[in-house]
């Protein structure tokens, strides 16, 4: 490695990072891994023309016949062992043991610029055998004639850490005779500060994320300019991406249960466009866009496809309900004790599980549980849009530039079928379904121009317009029902079967038999057809203005005017159609509403029409003449069908925010060696869209580079964000601060030193309101009970904002919610050769978080609050012979938690901590 | 559904008139764009060999650069090879290798290195907006990361190869991608042109738009774009980054913040400027409310349930 000339290479030597590319590999699909194979096929084929190369170091390639072909290839193994967990260095590194072609290059370029079929060919390839990233870049250009370029990149993403949604776990019941009995997690005592919190008996700890995936991204891109230095230019282009895979989904139907869910989207991008130079020195373009984006995924949940989430049985009593022995699911969190709805079943202090069975059995039917669940679709995508640009520096001191587009896109998803098989105890619904067309579009217009006016050599003005008017319009034709249960005897919840309402099951007259739905009066419609109709659209006005002034070539500055009106348009026009709803109401749009009659023989009487006259059809309170309410007809089979009328329009929301800024900056090179670089920027909106939204908008940025000496390279950074919205029911802050350094010593050619340090402090903070309740007894007194209404350790007020949803009994509590991360990263690397032929490399990199959070649940583990994430790495390379040379690589990641990991009560998970090492042997041939 | 009719054919139409417009209006249309530099008053072109009796190593590598081919081999007035670029160059031979009587890259402008590069280079969906560069208007010229004699990169003539190139300057952005959740740039699976337009873009940050102007995010996160029933509005209206880091954070997917209710209480709190719904009372933080997202799972957007549950 030589010293850098003045004047020469104005740039690092490149830096390695820990493991570099040669840990990249996999699987890529097979058409694309049959050319990359046949490709270095081809090269392999080639090599025997070898002639010129060097005995070492990097060869000057093969001259076959008119081409100078230039191939290297790196293929080795790698070994790693890791400690800790496993999903936790899957989510972050995820690198495997095996064979690998760590890099594959290929260089062909024509001696006399005149090839066949091509002047220049470049491949490169990294990652193939195994690794969770593998690419491939192709181009291939002829002069004047084409210039195509080919990416193929696959991303095996694996997602597994189990602290996103923390804390998942309830707390373990203590044992009777243990220092504190009973539901208590944390007794406020000095010994254990802090307070009680719910807990489970059992208490399951959910050891995976919730959302866990394992996808494979495939992403092609095949681009193909025709005549690229012609007056007419085309463009040909065609974009795919392919993600699929298994992941995880959550949703809440009494429980909250985690169903398996195949991901399969594709999206199918196509292009053409011409540039055209109609007049001097300024060019015309035109690009159609075709895209496809198709979705095809599924969630499924029963025993037969998903058996781990079906590891308990029922205990039913007789065979008039759902079998005993039925598999259930009954979901991913637990809080079996106090609270008013509590997961899967509400207050219960026994086991709601006897471990003495294999399964295990659900001993309370009251549970909450899924014995099946479905949600399958095929919505699809397709967007056309048009876009027309151009650029011109026709006239001598003024250039510009422009564009303006026109896109719709028409998102159908005609085949939504959802079955839910459960038991939702708030709703005493034993199931439901939803189904119905849906559409979307969205229209998006937008333009922009750009124009640069000279007025002296020095003095330029610069203006910048930009408009983009996008609209979302939705609706969905909903068909939803709800499926009540059976009425025998003595049989509840999941032990009872989903009833089907038909004059077999439900003959006239007989409303109460034991096969017909068993309604209460508060049971939703059995059938709901309505219409949901939405509207988002922004209409965004911005233009900037700015005098740029070069004083003389070491200095230069820029002052501006931004100013941007959006307004942001939405409406919300729904059928009251919420399955868990009386259906007392009928939205904005109106609906149609369908109740069965069906009940126990007390409660569903010929004077409520066995049940069917509830909801929006209940007859009237006293006097209670047998009247149906207007709108609800009786039909012939006993159900009552309610044609609701519309309610009252829908209102549009118009949020309209206009801002103002001021740009500053300037460029000074004081000396050639010394560059500084100040942007400075001073924001004000009217009015905030979201409460995160700054009013007050600061940017400072500073950028230093100083190379005292051509082998001395120093930089610094610094870059502070600061947003703000001082509302007092608000008083939301942020900032982002970046302070960084780096430096780059190559003082001779044997020896180059790479480090730098970072300082990166990120600061938010709002006012929030949240409900919190908990009571515990027992303490300070026994037979006492205790309500705390704010979680330990976080300062509350009685909620400042009006209007705030109240929890009774309880706050809301309002609280100054605040986040700081302050993150210390260092790297450093140093190459020394100590001889012709051996190159070694050590270096590090370490990321160390500390953070601070108010907390609103004692249980919640700091997570990522206080972590340290260090990578020391060591390579040496020894160049064997002509190009052959031998590479041993030492990679290390450790991730290790330094804060509060597992709180006091919390039911045990485990750590994220990691340990890896990876060692990679490789040979490197370049020819 | 009637919410609109479809176009297809009339963009074809659109498109085909267009395309034979502007091929007819071409025809006629004057070689332009490549002119060379001026040099100083009175110099007059040597030729490339010539300079090579002095630069050879310099001539050398630029001879196995597509630029040889542009600037020499062809046509027209770009016969004149080095002196394309840096101008007439008898003054200079004249002086001795006068290094003031040539136009040399390193002490020259940025405005001035640009508006040689843009001679040529100028036009195409990559140059359009060099005019709403930030770098230009940073003084990072098109010679601050390519370099046609000594390029490292073998694609574009860069001195280095993405990322490094980049962390030249972009310290903290270094930073951020070596935190343990980031998106895969320094695994070379992802490039930051691949989000960002060094020649400069019509939105701030030099960030690129997809063809339909929507946010690059849903090039590769397409099943977040969209359009749906009940969006979450401000992944739409104000972007991704309203919630999530772009380059790498600390946080699980990137997000700005560690806990996950904390994040949607920001917003999810009735207030006077918030068009956001409060929490409603029964999200008791006490209990089993610990992620919103654990019930909210498509948080992105739903077609069919207002809540985003499903």
């Amino acid at each position: 490695m030589s010293p850098i000339k003045a004047g020469e290479k104005e740039t690092r030597p490149e830096v390695k990072f820990p493991g570099g590319r040669g840990r990249k590999a996999m699987r890529s699909r097979p058409g694309v891994c049959s050319i990359a194979f046949v490709l270095f096929a081809v090269a392999l084929f080639l090599s025997p023309a070898a002639r010129a190369q060097d005995d070492s170091g990097e060869s000057k390639g093969t001259n076959w016949g008119d081409y100078n072909i230039h191939q290297s290839v790196e293929f080795g193994y790698r070994a790693n062992e890791i400690s800790g967990n496993q999903d936790t260095y899957g989510t972050f590194v995820n690198l495997g043991s095996g064979v690998r072609l760590f890099d594959y290059t290929l260089e062909m370029r024509s001696l006399d610029h005149n090839g066949f079929l091509f002047d220049n060919l470049t491949f490169a390839n990294f990652g193939y055998g195994g690794d969770p990233n593998d690419v491939s870049r192709l181009r291939i250009q002829k002069n004047k004639k084409y210039d195509f370029r080919m990416q193929f990149r696959r991303d095996k993403n694996f997602w597994d850490y189990n602290l996103f949604a923390n804390p998942l776990n309830p707390a373990a019941l203590n044992p009777v005779g243990s220092e504190t009995t009973g539901c208590i997690v944390s007794p406020p005592t000095a010994v254990h500060p802090g307070l009680p919190g719910y807990c489970s008996n059992p208490a399951i700890a959910a050891v995976n994320s919730p959302h866990a995936l394992d996808l494979v991204r495939r992403m092609q891109d095949y681009d193909l300019t025709l005549f690229p230095n012609s007056a007419i230019r085309f463009r040909l282009g065609y974009s795919r991406n392919r993600d699929l895979g298994p992941g995880f989904f959550t949703t809440d139907g009494g429980t909250i249960s985690d169903f398996p869910e195949t991901y399969s989207y594709t999206t199918n991008a196509y292009r053409a466009g011409v540039d055209v130079r109609i007049l001097p020195r300024t060019t015309i373009s035109y690009d159609q866009f075709l895209s496809y984006f198709k979705q095809d995924n599924s969630v499924t949940d029963n025993p037969a496809v998903t058996p781990q989430n079906f590891g308990f049985q029922l205990a039913n009593p007789t065979v008039n309900g759902t079998p005993a022995g039925t598999p259930v699911d009954l979901g991913l969190i637990w809080s079996t004790q106090t609270p008013a709805e509590a997961l899967p079943c509400s207050a219960i202090a026994a086991p709601i599980i006897n471990f003495g069975t294999a399964p295990p059995t659900l001993t309370n039917a009251a549970c909450n549980g899924f014995l099946s669940y479905s949600q399958v679709g095929n919505p699809r995508n397709s967007i056309p849009t048009e876009r027309v640009r151009f650029q011109s520096n026709y006239f001598e001191k003024f250039e510009m530039s422009g564009s303006a587009g026109y896109s719709s896109s028409d998102y159908k998803y005609t085949d939504l079928s959802e079955f839910v098989n459960d038991w939702t105890a708030r709703t005493a619904t034993r199931g439901s379904t939803a189904g119905g067309p849906i559409e979307t579009k969205r229209v998006s217009v937008n333009a922009d121009w750009s124009g640069a006016y000279l007025v002296t050599e020095k003095f330029r003005i610069v203006d910048r317009f930009r408009y983009d008017n996008w609209r979302t319009p939705g609706m969905w034709v909903l068909n939803e029902t709800n499926i009540f249960a059976t009425g025998f005897a003595g049989i509840t919840g999941l032990q009872q079967n989903q009833a089907v309402f038909n004059a077999a099951n439900c003959p006239l007259g007989d409303f109460n038999a034991v096969t017909c739905p068993f309604h209460t009066a508060g049971s939703g419609a059995d059938v709901t057809n309505g219409l949901g109709l939405t509207f988002l659209g922004q209409n965004l006005k911005s233009n900037t203005i700015e005098a740029e002034y070069d004083y003389n070539r070491r200095v230069r500055g820029y002052i501006g005017y931004l100013y941007t009106n959006r307004t942001i348009a939405q409406l919300d026009a729904t059928t009251n159609g919420d399955t868990d709803t009386s259906g007392a109401a009928c939205g904005n749009l109106g609906c149609s509403l369908t109740y069965f009659p069906g009940g126990t023989a007390a409660a569903a009487t010929a004077a409520n029409d066995f049940l069917a006259a509830r909801g929006s059809c209940a007859f009237p309170a006293a006097p209670a003449p047998h009247v149906l309410p207007a709108g609800c007809t009786l039909n012939a089979d006993g159900s009552i069908t309610f044609i609701g009328p519309a309610g009252p329009a829908p209102t549009r929301t118009l949020t309209t925010i206009n801002t103002n800024a001021a740009l500053l900056g300037a460029v000074v090179r004081p000396i050639d060696a010394l560059r500084i670089n100040a942007d400075l920027e001073f924001g004000f909106n009217d009015k905030s869209y979201t409460r995160i939204d700054p009013t007050v908008v600061q940017s400072y940025k500073l950028h230093v580079n100083y190379k005292p000496r051509p082998w001395a390279m120093l930089d610094g950074a610094l870059e502070i964000h600061e947003n703000r919205d001082n509302a007092t029911d608000v008083n939301n802050r942020e900032h982002d601060r970046s302070y960084s350094f780096a430096a780059l010593l190559m003082p001779n050619r044997r020896l180059s030193v790479d480090f730098g340090y970072n300082y990166w402090d990120v600061y938010t903070q709002s006012e929030i309101c949240f409900n919190y309740s908990i009571s515990y007894s027992n303490f300070p007194a026994a037979g006492t009970t205790v309500f705390q209404t704010s979680p330990p350790g976080v300062a509350t007020t009685a909620c400042p904002i009006a209007g705030a949803s109240v929890l009774t009994g309880a706050g809301p509590n309002g609280a100054l919610s605040t986040y700081s991360s302050n993150d210390h990263f260092a790297h450093a690397a140093l190459v020394y050769k100590p001889g012709k032929r051996i190159t070694t490399t050590v270096g590090y990199g370490g990321s160390f978080v500390r953070g601070s959070s108010i907390f609103l649940n004692p249980l919640t583990p700091s997570g990522t609050l206080d972590y340290n994430y260090q990578r020391p790495y060591a390579t040496i390379v020894v160049d064997i012979y002509r190009g052959f040379s031998y590479k041993t690589s030492w990679n290390y990641y450790g991730f290790t938690e330094t804060g509060t990991t597992n709180p006091f009560g919390l039911g045990g998970i485990p750590l994220q901590d990691f340990n890896g090492s990876n060692l990679t042997f490789s040979f490197r041939y370049a020819f | 559904m009637g919410m609109g009719h479809n176009f297809e054919f009339s963009r074809i139409r659109t498109a085909v008139l267009f395309l034979l417009g502007s091929a007819a209006l071409a025809i006629p249309a004057h070689a332009q764009g490549n002119k060379a530099a001026p040099g100083p008053a009175g110099a007059t072109f040597v030729g490339s060999e010539t300079c090579k009796t002095c630069h050879e190593e310099i001539f050398n590598g630029w001879e196995k650069s597509p630029h040889w081919k542009q600037t020499l081999k062809e046509g027209g007035i770009s016969k004149h090879g080095c002196e394309d670029c840096h101008g007439p160059g008898s003054a200079h031979v004249e002086g001795g290798g006068d290094k003031t009587k040539i136009f040399m890259f390193e002490n020259a402008s940025s405005n001035d290195i640009n508006a040689r590069c843009l001679t040529c280079h100028v036009g195409g969906p990559e140059h359009m907006n060099t005019i709403n560069s930030e770098h230009a208007k940073s003084g990072v010229s098109c010679a601050s990361c390519h370099s046609p004699h000594h390029s490292e990169s073998r694609e574009f003539l860069l001195k280095k190869s993405e990322p490094e190139l980049c962390y030249s300057c972009h310290l903290a952005q270094k930073a951020q991608f070596d935190m343990p959740f980031h998106h895969r740039v320094n695994e070379g699976l992802v490039q930051c042109s691949d989000c960002h337009n060094p020649h400069g873009t019509v939105g701030p940050k030099q960030v690129r738009a997809s063809s339909t102007q929507n946010a690059i995010c849903f090039k590769c996160h397409a099943d977040k774009e969209g359009p749906f029933v009940y969006e979450h509005a401000p992944v739409k209206t104000d972007g991704c980054t309203s919630c999530h880091l772009t380059h790498g954070g600390p946080n699980p997917h990137m997000l700005k913040l560690s806990n996950v209710n904390l994040l949607c209480l920001q917003c999810h709190t009735t207030s006077t400027f918030s068009t956001a719904p409060g929490a409603p009372s029964f999200h008791n933080q006490a209990t089993f409310f610990q992620a919103c997202v654990l019930c909210h799972s498509q948080i992105h957007g739903s077609n069919f349930d207002a809540t985003l549950f499903k």
